[in-house]
């Protein structure tokens, strides 16, 4: 751990202010990854800067119920539970449940969460020479290394790391507005456009400017994700991340899919949004078949490694097993 | 059946408060004044010799008081005696401490293993320490690292144990497993490499008094085994080192021997004149302190067609570092001592990697060949169509197979008999993937558990107060077991003291010789030394009695006496003829008496075979979709002689049900393949099993006390609990699905 300065501005204009000028000066938020990071030797910001006493900790209803916002200090512990989530989008408070442990959920921070980095193991100790995202250039040690946890979809020869959060692919499927602010004032980012896939520059995790806040997570409303579901396959029974991960919704209709809403965690870059496996359900009767059908529609463009081949088909029986799951929902 | 006899009083840890307080001081937690802080810099490439290192930036980094390398520790640190020391030979006198690795840190420019030490840097504070550790630049000359059992038995000539007790051969198993006219099974079955883990990471504090006194505060099984080689690598009178550790937060045997960082502190703090604290982040729990090395197991057997045994053949493969002396034995004492075969063969063979220094961890040797022969039992049975309890009471051994002697107080039937009841295995379906839950599919599996009863030498140092309060002690450890409070109940009742009255003391070189706590030896080790220093302490009372004219023992032999109730000392032939302990001390005027027992070898009894045993039953439900294996019920029934304390005893046997558990479904150290650096090097991805994945585990004892083991009657069962739990769980997955996995962890993608 490098040797660091610490603030603590009074509002979000002063933490802007000095990030702006400070390019090696990092928000601290929970704490629950950086921390872990600048320990290990991968992130060494030289300031940080505590935004722990933001006002920024509300779940609000937004006006002409167009939906909610979520505050960016808002704890993972506090959103999964907070009877707005819990009413209107379960599949947020399974995908937040099924995160980490209750320790960490009572620090974790959901603008954090939106931020959290790669476990893939050539990112997270420096040990490994090659990580094309904590050092470019330098190739991905995973390529051909250990990559039983690694991407099937969106990767590149650069990088096959996946991004571990599960609020994140609840959130993608919910299509959540991700609000922050900057030196050049407030914009809002579709969480589609938020993470980004590796291509050649895996070394640049999302869309966000180095020197903006999130301040806020907005969820639209969406009547029918009341019907909606967190699938996680992991490794044990609790504290793992995810091999394969699906979040759902069915809007139905007469028996029939009027739409589907799905995305999966643990397979790629980003939190992916199974657009394929959408558009294969819409019209669709709710039956096995049509889910199966999916599923392989969505999975056709994957690819495996040595060690992670298993999740192709794994992540199809996570789509179909989450599927079934909504469809018998009340 | 279960006997009441054999299980003591369920006694609350005495040292519960303490813990749950924050009281109880861990070896790193003393504090000592001006101590500075190491952190250590390891190497990145597994075989290959350092060119050059950099260390003008870490050394003046702020508050780095020295940065120790090759090239300066051993004048800085005045430690060419500890090197000389280290270069020789190591014997097996386990007595004098135990190091698995042959090599002093920063000996030389060789790398033999990825983050194995290259620097250290001592600092004022921690964090100054990890920065400029960070600041270290290492150049090396990489070699091509051989990293797997493969490659090794390619490149070298691989290492036999040659022990006659490892390489075990009773008649000739080959023409039996060339008789087509017989069951035959033979099939490989592996174990990944496993890291102990435990909450409390290793670490030493090391003070010296000038060149002559050291004084180390360590996390260790074994003070005397540290302060013994401390003594002999510095050239320091033994009474000069002293080494204390009271608590230790975990260790299932990454403790046991002494392993580089405890040199390297010692080093430290002689190099800056300070002493050193060198508390090991976790990363480095994963190549410094050994690990359970992977194995690849071959058994084969043949059996009559009713499911005699009539060949047992299991040939064992493990790995150790070009540094590395410790040898993983798995069939000696699981397949060499099981079953009643014909005949029986057992090879072993080490091959040397450029992966870490393995070591001893929670039944080394018996855990994982305990697994392979418990799983080629079970497929032996579906081969016989025969029940798999019933198999193993068809070949179930009365007398040691190989030595033919009688195995002492050996219950296995009633354990068989008891966990069969209590799990309702009578119900179970012989067909694989018949049993359902709803969606789900239901499996049970059992396997046989088994542990030497093993015996070291330990001496005691009693203290009786007059106002009949006594302190014992002796130089042993409490890993989290419960050790102190069994001692204070063995102390209590051997020395006829109420157990509230009696302190056990521990954990400190100063008291009488107690051995490595490891082998599960501890309760019955120093249970005995305890027994004799308390027949001591009567004698000298009883001396003390038959000088005073006012005791009704005046003028008796002291021969002819004894303690016949708690607190009390009579004639042996007529007890009513009495003394009480407080009465005779305070009449001799006397504030308290001290006894010390002798330190001697055990006595071994050759006319008997002494092994602890155990049967597992367990469930596992799996979702035929996504098979992840849930363990939802184990019934564990344990024969280990007599049961000191009810309560801490089982929850030993869940601990080491629960470790089985993370061996079959979930732990694996991942290396990567390529440069040889451990891919799983913290507890988010090391996956031991978190209360989800531990169902209720039901453990029960049946036997009786092994007085002809020792006069404690208890055999000892820190390792059994955990022997044999990986082979149910594996044994049930199969029943429950019909896949035979033999690779373990038995994780979702290999039941896809």
């Amino acid at each position: 751990m490098n040797p660091f300065d610490y603030s603590r501005p009074p509002d979000w204009q002063a933490a802007v202010n000095s990030v702006a000028t400070d390019a090696q000066a990092k928000f601290l938020g929970g704490g629950t990854n950086l921390i872990d990071l600048m320990k290990m030797g991968v992130e060494t910001p030289d300031r940080l800067v505590d935004i722990n006493r933001l006002p920024l900790a509300q779940v609000e209803e937004l006006p002409g119920n167009t939906g909610i916002r979520i505050g960016a200090l808002v704890r993972n512990s506090d959103l999964a539970e907070h009877p707005l989530i819990t009413a209107r989008y379960p599949v947020l408070s399974e995908a937040l449940l099924s995160g980490a442990s209750p320790q960490l959920r009572n620090l974790a921070t959901t603008g954090g969460n939106l931020l959290q980095r790669t476990r893939c193991y050539y990112f997270y100790d420096p040990a490994f020479p090659m990580c094309n995202k904590r050092n470019p250039g330098s190739g991905c040690g995973a390529l051909e290394g250990y990559n039983r946890i690694h991407a099937i979809l969106g990767q590149s020869e650069q990088c096959i790391a996946t991004h571990p959060s599960d609020m994140c692919v609840a959130l993608a499927m919910l299509d959540a507005v991700v609000r922050v602010q900057g030196p050049a004032g407030e914009r809002a980012i579709p969480i589609a456009n938020f993470h980004r896939l590796p291509g050649i520059t895996p070394n640049v995790d999302t869309n966000l400017q180095t020197n903006e806040l999130i301040t806020a997570v907005d969820l639209p409303a969406i009547p029918f994700a009341t019907r909606s579901h967190y699938l996680k396959v992991r490794d044990r029974a609790s504290y793992a991340f995810a091999l394969v991960s699906v979040a759902a919704a069915l809007e139905l209709e007469n028996g029939m899919i009027k739409s589907a809403r799905i995305a999966l965690g643990g397979v790629a870059h980003k939190p992916w949004r199974a657009a394929k496996a959408e558009q294969a359900l819409a019209g669709k009767k709710v039956e096995a078949a049509a889910f199966s059908a999916a599923a392989d529609a969505e999975l056709a463009a994957a690819k495996g490694y040595q060690y992670n081949s298993f999740k192709i088909e794994l992540a199809k029986r996570a789509i179909v097993q989450a599927l079934t799951t909504v469809a018998a929902l009340p | 059946m279960a006997n009441s006899n054999i299980l003591g009083p369920a006694r609350s840890r005495v040292d519960g408060p303490l813990k749950v307080t924050g009281y109880a001081k861990y070896a790193v937690e003393f504090e000592i004044p001006k101590c500075a802080y190491a952190w250590p810099v390891e190497s990145n490439i597994a075989k290959g010799k350092i060119t050059a290192i950099d260390i003008k930036a870490a050394q003046t980094s702020p508050g780095v008081l020295a940065v120790l390398t090759h090239q300066n520790a051993s004048k800085m640190a005045d430690a060419k005696g500890l090197f000389e020391e280290f270069a020789e030979a190591h014997g097996e006198d386990m007595s004098q401490g135990i190091r698995n690795e042959q090599r002093a840190p920063l000996a030389d420019d060789e790398i033999h293993y990825a983050g194995q030490y290259v620097a250290l840097v001592v600092a004022q504070t921690i964090e100054q320490a990890r920065h400029a550790a960070s600041l270290v630049r290492v150049s090396y000359a990489p070699e091509l690292p051989i990293l797997t059992m493969e490659d090794a038995s390619k490149a070298k000539k691989p290492k036999k144990k040659q022990d006659e007790t490892i390489q075990l051969r009773k008649g000739n198993v080959e023409p039996a497993l060339a008789n087509q006219n017989i069951i035959r099974l033979h099939e490989t079955y592996s174990t990944p490499t496993e890291t102990h883990n435990p909450i409390e990471t290793s670490g030493t504090i090391a003070a010296w008094e000038g060149d002559d006194k050291l004084t180390v505060w360590d996390s260790t099984q074994f003070v005397k085994g540290v302060q013994s080689i401390l003594a002999r690598s510095y050239g320091l009178k033994i009474e000069n080192v002293r080494v204390i550790c009271p608590f230790v937060g975990g260790a299932f045997g990454c403790k046991g021997a002494l392993w580089p960082h405890v040199l390297l502190a010692t080093m430290a703090a002689r190099a800056t004149r300070v002493p050193v604290k060198f508390h090991l982040p976790r990363k480095a729990m994963f190549t410094g302190t050994g690990h359970r090395t992977p194995t690849s197991q071959t058994i084969s057997l043949a059996a009559t067609s009713n499911g005699k045994l009539q060949a047992i053949k299991h040939v064992t493969g493990t790995l150790t570092s070009p540094v590395g002396e410790f040898v993983e034995v798995c069939g000696a004492r699981s397949t060499g001592v099981m079953y009643a075969s014909e005949t029986i063969r057992v090879e072993e063979t080490v091959y040397p990697v450029n992966v870490a220094t393995p070591t001893f961890m929670r039944a080394p040797g018996e855990c994982p060949g305990v697994y392979a022969l418990e799983c080629a039992l079970d497929e032996l049975s579906y081969l016989l169509q025969m029940d798999p309890v019933e198999l193993r009471l068809m070949n179930h051994a009365a007398n040691h197979p190989i030595r033919d002697v009688p195995f002492s107080a050996k219950h296995l039937k009633e354990a068989y008999q008891l966990g069969a009841e209590k799990f309702g295995w009578s119900k179970r379906n012989p067909q694989t993937g018949q049993m359902r839950d709803g969606n789900l599919l239901v499996g049970w599996g059992m396997a046989t558990a088994t542990y030497p009863a093993h015996k070291m030498s330990a001496a005691a140092k009693a203290i009786l107060h007059v106002d009949g309060r006594a302190t014992v002690q002796c130089a042993t450890h409490d890993l989290g077991t419960g050790a102190y409070t069994a001692f204070t109940q063995i102390s209590s009742e051997q020395l006829g003291v109420p157990f509230e009255q009696v302190t056990f003391e521990l954990g400190k070189s100063d008291y009488p010789f107690g051995p490595v706590a490891g082998g599960s030896n501890s309760t019955g080790t120093v249970g005995t030394a305890i027994h004799e220093v308390a027949q001591l302490l009567h004698r000298a009372l009883a001396e003390l009695a038959v000088k005073d004219a006012r005791s009704p023992l005046h003028g008796s032999r002291p021969n002819d006496i004894a303690m016949v109730a708690p607190g009390r000392i009579a004639l042996r032939k007529n007890p009513v003829t009495s003394d009480s302990f407080t009465d005779i001390l305070q009449r001799a005027g006397r504030d308290s008496i001290t006894v010390e027992s002798e330190l001697k070898d055990p006595e071994e009894n050759e006319k008997l075979a002494f092994q602890s045993w155990g049967a597992h039953f367990c469930e596992v439900k799996i979702d035929s979709l996504l098979p992840r294996v849930q363990v939802t019920r184990v019934v564990s029934v344990m024969n280990c002689g007599r049961i000191v304390n009810a309560k801490t005893a089982r929850s030993q046997i869940i601990g080491g049900v629960v470790m089985g558990i993370g061996m079959a479904l979930t732990e694996e150290t991942a290396y990567d393949p390529k440069t040889g650096l451990p891919a799983i090097a913290n507890l988010a991805d090391y996956h031991v099993p978190t209360n989800a994945d531990v169902p209720p585990i039901e453990v029960y004892f049946v036997g009786e006390p092994d007085y002809a083991f020792n006069p404690i009657g208890a055999r000892g069962m820190g390792e059994i609990g955990i022997t044999g739990i990986a082979a149910a769980v594996a044994n049930a997955v199969y029943h429950a699905t019909g896949k035979r996995v033999r690779d373990l962890p038995i994780t979702p993608d290999k039941l896809i």
